[in-house]
């Protein structure tokens, strides 16, 4: 399964982000930032991959501030 | 095979002579002789809880419960019985916003970690999770299809008047509620 990882500096923006893709009805997932991607405790995004490029534009227009998105590959989740 | 003969003995007795002689269980099956209806169910409540599988006869008053280890969950009767009491809809205290963040991404890792609990009580604001309008549904529902029980308080239900929204697992009340912290092997309340 593929999926993609927003990473964020700040909590508020996870929380701004999140309102605004729900909003927008996409489908999230608030989760901890992967041990792969980040060694500290931040929260992140999770969406399903194939929203990737919509996900990103609508975060560029709104002017969320995002660290990275990043792919991730789960198997068996 | 073992025979324990709890008659007589006072709750919740007969439950922890049958733990204890399930841990040190050679062969793994176990007879217990009980005699009271509350021992009878709760020694086969608690060894039905533990993956295990129950033979019940009756003489008299007097039940006789033949409780096997079973093959097909051998790992679920070493498990030791984790209860997780979630009385609030945000994860630790502080800011409302990152708690009820907090409490999503801890959710959300659940069904990924390695180990379960066996059961996740939902009490006061807990509700809020369980019930129409919560992000961690779905994750729940995985739990919940994975052997995790899940309950939510019936007076916190009413309360907030989420009753008719109830998304996952079960109602309960304080009884089951307060059997299922004694009877836990471990509580993690958050």
């Amino acid at each position: 399964m593929k999926y993609g990882v927003i990473l964020f500096n700040t909590t508020t923006s996870v929380m701004q982000a999140e309102k605004i893709l729900l909003k927008a009805d996409f489908v999230i997932k608030l989760i901890p930032t992967p041990r792969e991607f980040s060694v500290d405790c931040g929260i992140s995004i999770r969406f399903e991959w194939d929203q990737n490029v919509q996900i990103k534009a609508l975060l560029e227009k709104e002017k969320v501030n995002y660290e990275a998105i990043l792919l991730l590959v789960v198997n068996g989740i | 095979m073992e025979t324990i003969d709890a008659r007589d003995l006072a709750c919740p007795e007969p439950v922890i002579r049958t733990k204890k002689a399930l841990e040190n269980s050679k062969d793994g099956i176990l007879t217990v002789i009980v005699n009271s209806t509350e021992a009878n169910e709760n020694v086969q409540r608690f060894a039905k809880n533990q993956g295990c599988s129950v033979k019940a006869a009756e003489k008299n008053g007097v039940f006789t419960l033949e409780i096997h280890k079973t093959g097909q969950a051998p790992e679920m009767c070493q498990t030791k019985a984790v209860v997780m009491l979630i009385a609030s809809d945000q994860l630790g205290v502080g800011d409302e916003a990152l708690g009820q963040l907090l409490i999503a991404a801890f959710i959300n890792t659940l069904p990924e970690a390695k180990t379960r609990p066996a059961k996740m009580l939902f009490i006061n604001r807990g509700v809020m999770l369980t019930t129409e309008g919560s992000r961690v549904l779905d994750s729940l529902q995985k739990l919940e299809s994975n052997g995790v029980q899940i309950f939510s308080c019936g007076t916190c239900l009413n309360h907030y008047q989420l009753k008719e929204k109830l998304k996952v697992g079960k109602v309960t009340n304080m009884y089951d509620t307060v059997d299922s912290l004694l009877n836990a092997d471990n509580v993690i309340r958050i």
